[in-house]
This record gives structure tokens, sequence and C-alpha cells, in this order.
């Protein structure tokens, strides 16, 4: 039965060492940046986000679309609840559920559901931690038809929609039904994954890391049979990104 | 296995190198590198033949010249490895590899990839042997120098950059293996309908020539020494007869 | 996993004669390979990533224990556990006797080739838990009984008729082939209330973040979110080299990494949980167990000429790129990790003595090195261990190669020692072989090269050498 002290010795001896010894600073790793550095290089990566928002939000759709999103480019938040509304009509959904983010309620989305027939709710309930709950929720995931989310941050390099699970956006909303709606907002859309990971070190370096993380890019995929791409294995066989501009 | 087995190869370096102008001075003392043993594992038996080249190159100046991407790569990126134990040695290895160039990474970097401006009517296409193109690192420069060539039409290789399944004593070793990789090679070749594959290594172009031979192929491998050589002398004849 | 590297010439005998794969595996060149080329080639950074990437590597692997230490402080700080194993038994028996005390009744396995050396899919199983992969591939491989051919396309050797046998329980032979689509919808079919019931996830690492405790998961189809979201425990297993020291270091090593293995820019998903859900979440497991698997990896640490070998992030570049892969296959590298990176690894976890055809079974053409996205020199390992395998280097026990052919080698040495013997020597050979010559060319080749001759005509040793001939050129000159 291993434990961790000699576990560790055992390296630290294949190591050449009789001791562990903290590593010096390297510039190889992010590691040794200091919290300054990490909270600068976060607010750069914000302040991208916004001096370039149309530029980056238009580089995100294409990069979107070249990985399987259906992108839906709107004027704005009338043409956005026409747009879930549609998929809604063509999915024949009976049973949406959503997010709370508050791109969501600004679009009118539960209107938008609702009148074409559909039923729309929201999970949050996180605060009260039971178990039942957590099994409800789950069982109307797998149930639902279409489930929508705002988005935490885009990527424009990789046409990525970031999602940090939390009180009313869970992590299946996005995953078990066979349709994901996302809805983008210009100013959300980071540069690059370098920019992301420069948010969550500063995240991390200042005692806010979310439990968890989620990079969404298009419809689940797989190549496992003869190496051809299909759509939708155990995620959501279409995903749709509606990107809103603001005149 | 340039020395005894594709002699061509060899008088075809001298030409193209004397055609550059430059003093040919052929070591007759030498033997091989030692890669063949280092490859197999019995770095005992490689070390004195490698460390017998060294001492035999060193006592001459200049750039050394060798048609092999192989050789050349054993003698710059292994040798380091082959003599571990000894740093003495290690570094006089690395003063000769400095030294030591394969041919078509001569010739482009000292001479340009036009420098050769010689004549064959055939048509070709070309293989790129693995250690002149991963371990030197030369990839375009023996292709430039074809281009060159007028009346060689060339046409290109698919998969130009895979192995032949050569590899030395694994071509011995795992013969069904190697030939299997070869295979591919070959059907990718004869796609080509080119008379003829030029490359840049002796183990590669018997390893294709006696494949091609064996599925009874006309087609002609040749070193790119020998096309160079060849080409110039067609241009020299041509020219006298003017 | 039991390792069998000694059937490696018969199990790639095998293959080679099998058409049916040949064809099949051809997609690791034409899909994987090209598709490689082009992420490459439209990043323009691509091989600064490259360094930096061996940078982030080389540097965690030299202090190995200090990251370890730091990484099993932040998943317990994260409210997760952790088990040290320093074998797959041990590790196997954690999980399961964590299974047993949790009343488990469905596992759900997201690809991850830590637990293939564990053998434990088929282990749980037997132990009577429903273990089931999720992976497509993995799936596939399990519904047939056998061991993953890829490290990212398990069942790449598959055939569509294979796979809708092992789906479709009323497939008959001569029945019309259902496409890809149909067959995945198929499985996904099977495997949604697999999703629903799972009340254990065991799951893979792509990449363990030091300084928060944090796991990163990289995969397409998804499963790997429903084993982080779904069961109430979930267990991650890793290698122990697997860590990297910060979670902004995740940027170069996804960005290589994702490219490097399927060409994509970034896959369908990437997850990174913090252990256990925390209180503001919806739903999440509620035990996170992680456990660091040893299994012989301190032997690659301790040996400068291997410690390499750690870099590796599995990304499969090198078996793509390796013309050997491409005609052998997976499986005649007889344990978990088939390729270039399989041929220097296996032998130094599971033995040299039975694995030593792995190391030979290369023509160092390269392609691997070029391939890697962390620059592993896999040529050089694979020269390293064939010294330990023709000469037993510093542990003759390691030695394999028989007398006959080290005193072939020893003949081969004197012979080039001096001018005189290797011309002497080359005419021997010379006036052996002309009587079957044809045009300067064998048909058939004694030992020990009679191997060559038995699909490729050979040379006949030229009549007069280049020396000879210059120095007769040098003649005509003056």
């Amino acid at each position: 039965m291993a434990d961790r002290a000699t576990f560790i010795a055992t390296v630290t001896a294949s190591l050449g060492r009789s001791e562990v010894l903290a590593p010096p600073s390297d510039t190889a790793t992010a590691a040794f940046d200091d919290t300054a550095t990490a909270k600068s290089n976060a607010e750069q990566a914000m302040a991208t986000a916004s001096e370039r928002s149309s530029e980056l939000a238009e580089r995100m759709a294409e990069a979107a679309a070249v990985i399987g999103w259906k992108v839906h480019r709107v004027a704005n938040q009338e043409d956005a609840a026409n747009v879930i509304a549609s998929i809604c009509e063509q999915k024949s959904a009976t049973s949406v559920l959503r997010s709370t983010h508050e791109v969501l309620t600004q679009v009118g989305v539960d209107a938008a559901v609702t009148n074409t027939g559909a039923s729309i709710g929201t999970t949050e309930h996180s605060g009260e931690n039971s178990s039942d709950l957590v099994d409800q929720s789950k069982t109307a995931a797998f149930k639902a038809d279409i489930g929508i989310t705002g988005v935490d941050y885009a990527i424009a390099e990789t046409g990525t929609v970031v999602l940090h699970p939390r009180s009313g956006l869970s992590r299946l909303v996005s995953l078990a039904p066979p349709t994901h709606i996302a809805v983008l907002r210009p100013g959300e859309v980071l540069e690059s994954l370098d920019e992301l990971f420069a948010m969550e070190r500063n995240d991390f370096s200042s005692g806010e890391l979310a439990g968890s993380m989620n990079l969404i890019s298009g419809p689940s995929k797989t190549a496992d049979i003869e190496g051809t791409t299909v759509t939708g294995i155990h995620g959501p066989l279409e995903a749709h990104l509606i990107i809103l501009k603001y005149d | 296995m340039v020395d005894q087995i594709a002699p061509a190869v060899g008088e075809s370096t001298v030409d193209v190198l004397e055609y550059l102008g430059i003093t040919v001075n052929f070591l007759d003392d030498q033997t091989c590198c030692g890669q063949p043993a280092f490859n197999s594992g019995f770095r005992s038996e490689a070390l004195p033949v490698a460390t017998r080249f060294i001492e035999l190159f060193e006592r001459v100046e200049g750039p050394i010249v060798v048609p092999s991407g192989s050789c050349a790569a054993m003698v710059r990126n292994y040798y380091g490895d082959l003599f571990r134990d000894d740093t003495n040695l290690v570094e006089r290895a690395k003063r000769v590899g400095e030294r030591l160039y394969e041919l078509t990474e001569f010739i482009s970097h000292f001479f340009g990839t036009k420098a050769i401006a010689g004549r064959l009517d055939n048509s070709a296409t070309y293989h790129k042997c693995c250690h002149l193109l991963r371990e030197i690192g030369v990839e375009e420069q023996p292709l430039e120098m074809l281009f060159q060539v007028e009346g060689l039409e060339m046409t290109p290789l698919e998969r130009a950059d895979v192995c032949c399944g050569f590899g030395g004593a694994f071509s011995v070793k795992m013969p069904d293996i190697s030939s299997a990789i070869l295979d591919e090679k070959l059907d990718y070749i004869e796609a080509t309908k080119a008379n003829m594959v030029i490359a840049a290594d002796t183990g590669c172009v018997y390893q294709m020539q006696g494949g091609l031979r064996r599925r009874g192929s006309d087609v002609q491998v040749v070193h790119i020494a020998e096309v160079l050589s060849k080409s110039i002398k067609n241009v020299g004849r041509a020219e006298s007869s003017e | 996993m039991k390792p069998l590297t000694v059937n490696f010439r018969s199990k790639a005998a095998e293959t080679l004669q099998d058409a049916q794969i040949q064809q099949s595996i051809e997609h690791v060149y034409t899909g994987f390979f090209k598709g490689r080329l082009e992420a490459a080639g439209d990043t323009p950074e691509w091989e600064e990533l490259r360094t930096k990437g061996k940078a982030i590597k080389d540097h965690t692997i030299a202090h190995l224990d200090y990251y370890l230490g730091q990484l099993a402080d932040n998943v317990e700080k994260n409210g997760g556990s952790v088990f040290f194993a320093e074998d797959a038994a041990e590790a196997r028996k954690h999980i399961i006797d964590l299974a047993h005390k949790r009343e488990i009744k469905t596992v759900i396995k997201s690809k991850s080739m830590v637990s293939e050396e564990m053998g434990l899919a088929e282990a749980m199983n037997d132990e009577g838990f429903e273990t089931i992969e999720t992976d497509l591939g993995e799936y596939i491989i399990q519904l047939a009984g056998e061991t993953p051919y890829h490290l990212i396309a398990p069942a790449v050797h598959k055939s569509r008729t294979d796979v809708a046998k092992l789906l479709d329980d009323d497939f008959k032979e001569g029945d019309p082939v259902p496409d890809a689509t149909e067959l995945t919808m198929m499985a996904r079919e099977k495997l949604r209330g697999v999703f629903e019931r799972a009340d254990m996830s065991v799951t893979g690492v792509n990449f363990a973040v030091a300084e928060s405790g944090s796991i990163a998961l990289v995969t397409n189809e998804g499963n790997g979110r429903m084993s982080t979201t779904v069961p109430r425990v979930h267990v991650a297993v890793m290698g122990m080299e697997k860590i990297i020291p910060s979670i902004q270091d995740l940027s170069t090593m996804l960005r290589i990494l994702i490219r490097s293995a399927t060409g994509q820019r970034i896959s369908t998903y990437v997850t990174m949980v913090n252990g256990k859900r925390k209180p503001d979440e919806e739903e999440g497991p509620e035990e996170f167990h992680l456990v660091i698997m040893n299994n012989g990896r301190q032997k690659l640490l301790a040996d400068p000429q291997m410690r390499e070998s750690l870099n590796c992030i599995r990304c499969g570049a090198c078996l793509n790129a390796c013309p050997v892969y491409r005609k052998v296959g997976g499986h005649a590298y007889g344990w978990v990790y088939p390729g270039p990176i399989g041929a220097i690894v296996t032998p130094v976890l599971t033995g040299l003595k039975d694995a030593s055809n792995l190391p030979n079974a290369s023509s160092l053409c390269g392609a691997c090195h070029d391939a890697c996205p962390v620059k592993i020199n896999i040529p050089r390992m694979l020269l390293e261990l064939r010294y330990r395998t023709a000469e037993g280097s510093s542990d003759i026990e390691e030695r394999t190669s028989g007398a006959k052919e080290r005193g072939i080698w020893k003949a081969w040495r004197i012979g080039m020692m001096g001018r005189k013997r290797f011309d002497w020597a080359a005419r021997l050979s010379r006036i052996v072989l002309l009587p079957i010559a044809r045009n300067g060319w064998l048909k058939k080749t004694p030992p020990p090269i009679s191997g060559w001759t038995s699909t490729r005509d050979f040379p006949l040793t030229a009549s007069k050498s280049l020396k000879s001939r210059l120095s007769s050129r040098a003649k005509k000159a003056k």
C-alpha cells in the first residue's frame, strides 16, 4: 500500500535527489507569475475584448461556423427571440430548459418559447443542496428538447463558447438536450485561448476560481467509425450560436 | 556502400564538385562512418570505426562532402551519443561535423541551387530521403536543382516524404514490414509514370530499385549526383560538338 | 493489462496480410496526419508553441516530486481525495474497493490509457459492476473484447460491417451495412440510458494543474462532460507525469495537443473540473477521487537517456506519422501504448527482454520526432534501446542479441578498420556472388542478408571500388 510520502520519495530518488526541492523560478511556465502580473494580463484580455468587440464578434462568427455551430447574426433582441422561436418550432420542442443568463431575459426568451407552445424552465436550486432536486433536474435535462444559455465568454480563435456552471447555469443544460442554443453579446468575445487562461489564472490567484469550466465548440462529434465525422453522439446533435449586434 | 556497391555515385559526386571548380581530395584510407553497427545497437563495434573516421578527416582541412544524408546525420547528430563517455572525442567529432555537408546541402549552401546548368532529356520524380529531410533539414534544395536541369520533366511524387522502408539493418531484420512500406512507395512511384526516380541516398536507391526490379518494372532509381553529373556532361558534349 | 510484446513479429505478420485492416488504418494518415499538417500550417507560431510545450514539460518532469505534492495538496484543498498507486494492481484495488463501499451499480468510463494499464473495465465488470466504456471507439472495442488500436482512435481498424455486427444484434452477414451516422445513432441510443443511471465515473486526465488542483479533459463526444456531471462519484486516473504547473500553461498545451491529435483547432469540449460539485453549482459529483499511478514510470524518470519520454501528452501524432505503425497496426506492440511512443516506453515499463523487437521495428525515418508536439526525440531513444538489446549496455540482462549476430558485427568492425581489408572483403563478396548474379543484381543472397532478397533484388558489389576508379581517373588526367 503506497502512501503519499513513499510514493513521492521514490520519485525524488529517481530524480537523483534526496529531498524535495522547490523548483527555481522558470519562465517556461506561468506558475511563477505573481498576482500583479496575473491581474494585469487579465485586465489586458478584457480591455481587448471590449475595445475590439465588433472585430472579435466577426471572427467568432467565422470560426464558429467552421466547427459546426449554426450561426445566426441578428440585429436586435427581437430577432434573437424570433430565431429561438423558429428553432423550437422546427424541432417541435415541447420542453425547453434555459440558464439564468441575463441576456436571455433581455431577449425575452420565455415568451418566445411559450408562444410556440413549449414549456420553458430553469434550474436554480443550488442553495438547497438536495439530491432529490439534483435528480429531478437531471431527469428534466435528459428529457428536454432544447437547452438555451448565454455565454460567459467566447473565444474568437477557436469559435468556442465558455461556460462556468453555477447557480442558475447547470452543467447539463448545454449537454443533455439534443439541441443547444447559445446567445452571445458583443464584448463577450476574447481573442484566444491565451486570454481565457490569463483570466482563469487571475481568478485563481485572487482566490475566485470557478468550480468547473466548459469550453464548447459546436455540436458533439465523433469520427470513431471509419474516420467519418458524425455530429451528435453523446451531447447535442445541433448547436446554434446567436450573435447579437447592438447598433 | 557508395565506395563498393555504387562507386558511380561517388565518381559523379566528384564530377559535380569539379564542375563547380572544387579540387576534390578523396581520402584513400576511408571506409565507413560506423552507422550500420550504431543503428543496430552494436556501439562497441561502431566506436572504433567512427573514431577512425574522425582521426582520418581531422588530418585534412576544408569541407567534407558526402553524397548521403544518412552518413551526414550519423556524424553530425549521433556521434555525440556514440562518444558520450569521452568528452574529448565528442568535441573532436563536433568539429569534424561542422565541416561535413551532404552533397546537395553543400552545393546549395555555397553555390546556390542554380549553380548547375545541365541537360537531361527524361521524365523523373523525386523521393525525399528521410535522413536528408528530417535529420539534416534539406527539403526543397535538391528539387530546385533538378528543376534547373533542362529537358528533365519532373512529376511530383505523392507522399514523397514518407519513408521507403529501407532503414539499414531493419530492411534485412524485418523484411516483411520493410517491404510493405516499400510497396506503398512503389505504387506511388509507378503512378507518376516517370521513367526515373531520383533520390539522394544509396540505401534508399537500392531499396526502391531492388523492389522495382522484383516487380518487373523498368523504372530506374538514380542518385541525384548521377543525374547532375550526366546533365553536366550532356551540356559539355553538346558544346564540344558545336 | 498483461504485456504480449513478445508476439510482435507474429502479430505484425498477421496484420500485414489483413487487407481490411490495411485499408481502415489508412485513415490515420489521410485524416489525422494530414489534419495535423494543415493545422500546424495554419498556426504561424507553431514551432514556438512546440518549444514552449517542451519547456513546460521538461520543467515539470525535472521537479515532478514537488509538483506531485502540490497537486495532491490542492486537490485535497478542493475537497477531493488523492490516492497514490505504486502500480496498476494497487490502483485497481483501490477503485474497486471504493465502488463497493459506495454501493455503486453502474460505472461509466471515459477514455483513459492509464485505465488500460490497469485493465480496469474488465476487472470492474468481473466484480459485478456494470462498467461501460463511453467513448464510441472504446465502446466498440469493449464490445469486441479487444484492446485499443490507437491512442485517440481505439477502433480505427474496424470496418462499418464490424461495428454493425457489434452494435446491432439483428445484423447478419449480407445485410446492407448502415452508414457511420446510423451506427453512431445506435450507439447514442444505447448509451444515453447508461449515462442517466450511472452512479460512478472513471475518467482519464489530459492535464492535471498542480497550482489549482484542477484536471482538464479533452473530448469531442461529450462523454467526458457526462462523466464529470452525472454520477455521484467521479474517479480520475492519471499517470504521474500528466502534470503541468499552471492553469495558464493550458493554453499552450491544449493548442499543441488538439492540433497534433486530430488537426482540430479545438476539440468540441474541454472540461476543467476543480474537484467535486461546489456549493453554488446545480449538479456535479458528491465525491472526487484522483488516482495517481507510477506503474514503472520511475524507471523512465531515473534513466537520463529515456526521461524525455515522460513529456508525452498522448496525442497519437507519432503513430499517425509512423510508416511501421501504419503497416503492423496497434495490436502488434503488445501492450497499452502502440506506435513509436509505445516502442520506447513499453520496453522500459514492461521489460526490454520480451519487447526487444519493438525498438528494432523502425526504419529510423524520424517522422515521429518531426510530428511530436513536445519534440520527443524518439529515434534517439529507439537507438538507445537497440544498444541495450544488442550489447546489454550497463545491464547485460537486457541483452537479447544472439552470438551469431554479435559475431557478424565484430567481423564487420574488423573489415572496416583498414582500407585493405575493406577492399578485400568487398572483392571476396563479389567473387562469391558473381556466379548467381544477373546484370549486376541478385535474386537470392545468403544469410545474413537473405531477408532482403525475399522481396527485393540486391545489388552486386561493383567490379571496381570508388577508390580504384578515382585513382585510374587521376592517372588518366595526367
